[in-house]
């Protein structure tokens, strides 16, 4: 077995917390999957304001991808306030993803099931079920307009623009 | 910078045409894949870049204009050819020694260095080298030389997926340590997904797209609905292909923006890079470039159940 | 991992200075390391034996030229017996001689150009920066020195040994067979069938046919010249011209027949060279 002595072994500066894997088969653009382990990284606590993102040329080596796509995945993390390049020293998280108290996120669960329940009852699928949330989520943050761009490269990258928002799939 | 320039590019053997009216802008700091069936001039294209073919038609321009084969851009252009060819019965330091004497930049550090790292000993004969080590050996002497472009002929065909990772994993370290742009081809279309972010679809010796990954892949958008309306829905677009079933049409056009009004009682959908080359690649017809200033249209295809 | 050195980028100007041509001495070794070895080898072999032979083929002829006086008869017969084994194995070196030329030279030209072609080493040696038909042209001239200078001093040699055995037949320079194996005809030879060797790998890519061919050409060259082009400048012997013991007259024409036939050859040789470097500029791949 050998032990990866972690991509930041070039001994300068401390090593960054994380590491990035790729998923080549989910349909996920790969600056997209890099951002979203980075915020998943921040919500589980794994990153913290003033750690420092994995440089760019150490995914690359690691990962064998396009030195173009971190920059794109980390100028992303940029805009959305998470992440700052520092001029010749690399990408540092700036801002945390807000996290939810544990008892709000249980009150939000019973809610969910009790929703759950009911859609089942009317007879939708799994399927439907999916569909008709990811419409609502949508129509949810289209209404909030321009003040909210968040949704707006994931949505594009998952492909889902739709003309009309009537009925399921 | 342009790092690769070709106007009406086409360079015939007779009578035969292996690349035609091939006019292509690739901007520095890109990994530019070269997608096509073979046969399809790929490796016509790169031979004519990196200044081994010389062109029967048209101009090739390396390294902001530098006419292909030019002292300046051969200095500027490392090649790893097919089958990454050295000398075999020279050994790996002797490889490194013509190398240092055939150009204007060696660095020898990296290269031994390099070397070492892969566990590739300085005195064993190129030619005993395994495969995997060949390539990385060839692809050392092109990088040790400091180009501003490299041009790979498809040296991974015959490497593992171990070897395959290396040896991509060392060409992206490349650009992101020293701003190489690189030209390679590949069958894998997943993996060039993940290291190109320009692509160039090549079929019977024609460009037929050309642009950077996210430029295509905004410009281009399918639509699903009713069959039916498949043809009056293809008459208001710019249609590359459309597939039609009894009761359902796919269609894929081209737009101009995200904001392009969909048609009424039809979805639209982002394309995958994949899907977009492979119905690029079965369309006939001539040359398209998406943006501004595309011109000709290849003929759309239609496919029927 | 391995950062390459100098983050800089290097200057680039549009009117760069050409490598040096010193550089190739060491490339064109290594690369043709093998034939720059065995070549002078082989030779060299020939040169030691035609040294040791001919230390006593002149001691046997000597012997016999000083036979004469009373029991000459006797002397003479006793002397004849060595130098006739002699004269068949000066025979033999002839005829080797006469083919030395195409056999260096094709062995040496055929595989310069139609070796990378057929690995196809061309691809890696023909993008580096040090362009192709200046380092093809510096790899050809280099070797040819080389060429010319063995040949050169084996025709020497061999001039040294066979002149006993050709005075004493009545053979003069002037002789064909002989004409070609010293002063400036024999070198020339050889390069003419080096750049044959050189053109014709470069024309037909693979070093087996290529030999084959330079093997046929250089035969046609060789009868183009017997039977035509010599009589330009070198006259026919008169008939009956062997005569045992006797002296021929020195041809007056040798050194300028000489000077003809390698200038011809040369010409030939760099017109070969040069269609050799216009194969490359134009027609690689």
């Amino acid at each position: 077995m050998t032990i990866d002595k972690g991509i930041s072994a070039t001994g300068d500066g401390p090593p960054t917390p994380i590491e990035y894997r790729l998923d080549p088969a989910s349909g996920v653009p790969t600056y997209l999957q890099l951002v979203q382990q980075v915020e998943h990284a921040l919500r589980l606590g794994y990153l913290k304001p003033g750690d420092q993102l994995p440089k760019v040329r150490d995914v690359v080596a690691a990962l064998a991808i396009n030195p173009n796509t971190v920059l794109k995945a980390y100028k992303e993390l940029e805009t959305k306030g998470l992440a700052a390049g520092r001029p010749g020293q690399g990408t540092f998280v700036q801002a945390t993803l807000t996290q939810v108290a544990l008892p709000e996120l249980t009150g939000l669960r019973r809610s969910l099931l009790g929703w759950l329940a009911s859609a089942e009852e009317t007879g939708l699928d799994e399927d439907g079920i999916v569909a008709l949330f990811t419409s609502v989520l949508r129509d949810f943050y289209d209404h909030r307009g321009g003040a909210d761009h968040k949704g707006g490269a994931d949505r594009h990258a998952r492909g889902e623009v739709r003309a009309d928002s009537e009925g399921a799939a | 910078m342009n790092v690769i320039e070709t106007s009406g590019l086409g360079k015939s053997y007779g009578r035969v045409a292996a690349l035609r009216d091939c006019t292509l802008t690739v901007p520095a700091g890109r990994a530019a894949a070269l997608v096509g069936p073979n046969g399809a001039g790929k490796s016509t294209l790169k031979s004519m870049l990196a200044g081994l073919t010389i062109p029967t038609a048209g101009t090739a321009a390396v390294l902001g204009g530098q006419p292909a084969g030019s002292a300046a851009a051969l200095d500027g252009t490392g090649f790893v050819a097919q089958d990454a060819p050295v000398y075999k019965s020279l050994s790996c330091g002797d490889m490194l020694h013509l190398t240092a004497n055939l150009n204007r930049r060696f660095d020898h550090e990296y290269a031994q260095a390099r070397l070492a790292e892969l566990g590739i000993p300085l005195k064993k004969k190129a030619g005993k080298l395994s495969g995997g080590q060949q390539a990385q050996l060839a692809l050392t002497l092109a990088l040790a030389r400091r180009p501003r472009l490299l041009i790979l002929d498809e040296p991974l065909a015959a490497l593992d997926p171990l070897a395959r990772q290396d040896f991509m994993g060392t060409v992206m370290t490349a650009m992101a340590d020293d701003g190489v742009s690189v030209l390679l081809s590949s069958h894998a279309l997943a993996e060039l997904e993940r290291v190109a972010d320009y692509f160039i679809v090549l079929a019977s010796g024609e460009v037929r797209l050309a642009g950077d990954a996210d430029d295509l892949l905004a410009g281009h958008r399918m639509l699903t609905g009713p069959a039916a309306e498949a043809g009056l829905v293809a008459s208001q677009q710019s249609i590359v292909q459309i597939r039609r079933a009894a009761a359902q049409a796919h269609v894929l056009v081209r737009i101009s923006g995200p904001d392009e009004p969909v048609p009424p009682g039809w979805e639209a959908h982002a394309v995958g890079l994949e899907e977009l080359i492979l119905a690029y690649l079965r369309a006939p017809g001539g040359p398209a470039q998406p943006g501004p200033s595309a011109a000709l249209r290849p003929e759309p295809t239609e496919v029927a159940r | 991992m391995t950062v390459l050195t100098l983050t800089a980028q290097p200057s680039r100007d549009a009117g760069m200075a050409p490598l040096p041509w010193r550089r190739m001495v060491w490339v064109t070794w290594r690369q043709h390391r093998a034939t720059l070895i065995s070549v002078p080898a082989v030779l060299g072999g020939v040169a030691l034996f035609l040294l040791l032979a001919g230390l006593k083929v002149h001691h046997d002829y000597a012997v016999l030229a000083a036979c004469h006086g009373a029991g000459a008869a006797a002397c003479e017969n006793r002397a004849s017996a060595l130098t006739s084994t002699d004269w068949t194995m000066a025979n033999t070196v002839l005829i080797l001689m006469n083919l030395a030329p195409v056999l260096i030279g094709a062995f040496a030209g055929a595989p310069v150009l139609a070796r990378e072609l057929e690995t196809g080493t061309f691809r890696y040696a023909w993008t580096q920066g040090f362009g192709r038909v200046r380092s093809t042209l510096a790899r050809i001239v280099l070797i040819a020195i080389v060429l010319a200078a063995v040949s050169g001093a084996l025709g020497v040699l061999f001039a040294w040994f066979f002149g006993p055995p050709m005075r004493n037949t009545g053979m003069t320079p002037g002789e064909a067979t002989v004409f070609v194996t010293r002063g400036l005809a024999f070198p020339a030879w050889t390069l003419a069938a080096f750049a044959i060797g050189v053109f014709l790998g470069m024309l037909i890519r693979r070093v087996i046919p290529a030999l084959a061919v330079t093997l046929g050409a250089f035969l046609a060259l060789d009868l183009l010249a017997w039977l035509v082009v010599r009589k330009l400048y070198l006259p026919e012997l008169a008939p009956g011209r062997i005569a045992l013991l006797q002296r021929q007259p020195a041809v007056p024409h040798f050194w300028p027949a000489q000077f003809i036939e390698a200038g011809w050859l040369l010409a030939l040789s760099a017109l070969l060279v040069a269609a050799t470097l216009w194969l490359v500029r134009h027609r690689v791949a």
